[in-house]
């Protein structure tokens, strides 16, 4: 699944401040390297989490989702999913969101696609 | 005549699909003339105006579906995606603040089987979803998810299914209007000579006015027009009906003053009115508010005869259904909710210069007269009930109502602009209804290429 193979690094992709409490940004699949854009989401606690951006239920971006109490719950329909593990709560989803680990060092946030938190 | 040319082929286009053999039978859509039922000149009225299931309907179809209707305040949006739901008459639609920040106004009803896809009263989202089968629409309108879509035909566009828009929507000094009418004439121009009279309550000053505390909603028993009439009209009422509440408000004692009020009422040819008191030391109630009011700046701004006249009390009314009245800041409209009920949702809205503790001082003054439990608002809502209650007789729903006082006192005064007549006088109401009976009777622009046809 995964076109590259772990880093050490990660990937430097925002600074915690891009983004809001409660709010989501996307990352495009360009720099992630991966199969679908990386949604960037900061819970309420003013954590800072990973998911592939795409509901898989259906076309909707997670990254405009509902950010709160360590879910993200889908703008279009309602499924939420687990912003750590991305485990998917309830219908109309039946799959679950793919996780990817961030780390964030010095208010950076660093991606390390395809690795799990 | 080319169809395409013809308003009603583009108003056709608001709610159908492209390619419907769908033909609504002309039998459920009966038009009834309505000239025996308004003597504007005589000064009568036939009570079916307010009782008549069918004119209810032709009401829906010929005023509120053609009309500039009163959606919200300017204040409500600050932000993409923040939204109130309301009515424009009987349709349910959504107010928005597009991705762009333009304010658009969608039917409330999913394009699959109807259901709303809002059903929150105010708030703030980035799509709208049916809860039940979840097609799904962004802020523009377009039907963004369809669920299951590999199920619908190759036909199936989904460009074709997105909300029905509300094809004008404009504001004037903070209030939002929509019409339905792709070939209406500007909001401007509906509002025509009453924008004097409106400015005397939203144009204090440059910054205008916003909204404090929510929308009040309240449900009782009569036809929508009671209020509206009452409000363009209709200040004869007040010692009767609000003599409780003046006589505590004077301290306890009937003053002679309140009862001999002189003053003139607006009447617009466009259905509008506005009656309001004239006296040169005309003041704001809550005594907050009076000792904030700069009084000589309202005078440089609106000029004497508006801060002598309708800056204060007195109250009016924009056709068909939305109300004001300046001395508490109270803005409403009176949904029709069938010909025997109406539903009022009423704002408060304040100058936006003033400082919070003025703010609170007319909130509160705005809730003790004329929100649900004030003590004049419940005066009012008493009356049309009981008119209401027993209208529906024969012989009660056949004896004519009379509308005739200051018969032929109309005219231009010299120092309020139009046309005017007595503080006593029903004469703005008889424009009212002269107006409702004109729009009554003439085919709406979607009945129109159907004629043609």
């Amino acid at each position: 699944m995964n076109a590259k193979p772990p880093m050490s690094e990660g990937i430097r992709v925002a600074a915690v401040a891009d983004i809001a409490e409660g709010e989501g940004i996307v990352i495009a699949r360009s720099i992630t390297g991966t199969d679908d854009d990386v949604a960037l989401l900061r819970d309420d606690d003013g954590s800072v989490w990973a998911l592939d951006n795409t509901c898989p239920h259906a076309e909707a971006s997670l990254a405009e989702g509902w950010i709160e109490g360590g879910q993200v719950e889908c703008p279009l329909h309602s499924s939420k999913f687990c912003l750590k593990t991305g485990a998917v709560d309830g219908l109309p989803a039946t799959q679950d969101a793919r996780p990817h680990r961030v780390e964030v060092r010095d208010g950076q946030v660093f991606l390390y696609p395809g690795e799990r938190p | 005549m080319t169809s395409t040319m013809h308003p009603g082929a583009e108003g056709q286009a608001l709610t159908s699909p492209p390619r419907t053999a769908l033909r609504r039978p002309a039998e459920l859509e009966r038009t009834v003339d309505v000239s025996g039922l308004v003597d504007a000149e005589g000064g009568l009225l036939d009570r079916a105006l307010f009782t008549d299931e069918l004119i209810y309907r032709q009401e829906q179809r010929r005023i509120f579906a053609t009309h500039w209707l009163f959606l919200a305040h300017t204040d409500q949006f600050h932000k993409p995606g923040d939204f109130f739901t309301t009515y424009m008459g009987e349709d349910p639609v959504i107010v928005t603040m597009d991705k762009n920040r333009k304010i658009r106004a969608y039917l409330n009803s999913c394009r699959h089987r109807g259901v709303r896809v809002c059903r929150a009263e105010v708030g703030a989202t980035r799509s709208f979803t049916c809860t039940y089968h979840g097609w799904a629409y962004d802020l523009e309108g377009k039907l963004i998810s369809i669920p299951n879509k590999e199920g619908y035909p190759d036909t199936f566009q989904s460009g074709d299914w997105g909300l029905v828009e509300v094809p004008n929507v404009d504001s004037y000094h903070g209030l939002i209007f929509g019409n339905w009418d792709p070939g209406a004439s500007s909001l401007r121009d509906s509002l025509g000579g009453m924008t004097w009279y409106l400015d005397a309550m939203l144009d204090h000053d440059p910054e205008g006015t916003i909204v404090v505390g929510g929308v009040e909603k309240w449900v009782l028993e009569g036809n929508w027009k009671l209020a509206a009439e009452q409000a363009a009209s209709d200040w004869y009422h007040v010692n009767m009906s609000h003599g409780s509440a003046l006589t505590v408000l004077a301290g306890g004692k009937p003053k002679a003053e309140v009862v001999h009020r002189t003053g003139r009422q607006y009447v617009d040819p466009r259905g509008h009115g506005h009656g309001f008191p004239v006296h040169p030391r005309n003041r704001f109630d809550a005594q907050t508010v009076h000792e904030w009011m700069d009084y000589a700046a309202l005078r440089l701004r609106l000029g004497d005869a508006r801060v002598e006249g309708p800056l204060t009390t007195g109250h009016g009314t924009v056709f068909p259904n939305f109300s004001y009245l300046p001395v508490n800041g109270s803005i409403r409209v009176a949904h029709p909710k069938g010909p025997d009920r109406m539903e009022v949702w009423a704002w408060c809205i304040v100058d936006k210069s003033m400082p919070e503790h003025v703010r609170e001082a007319q909130r509160l003054y705005n809730l003790r007269t004329f929100g649900p439990s004030g003590i004049f608002e419940q005066d009012d809502g008493e009356n049309w009930s009981e008119v209401q209650t027993i209208s529906h007789g024969f012989i009660t729903n056949s004896m004519h109502l009379n509308y005739q006082m200051g018969l032929g006192s109309e005219r231009e005064d010299g120092r309020h602009p139009g046309i005017t007549s007595e503080l006593y006088s029903d004469a703005a109401a008889r424009s009212f209804y002269a107006h409702w009976r004109d729009l009554m009777n003439t085919p709406a622009w979607h009945e129109r290429k159907t004629a043609d046809e």
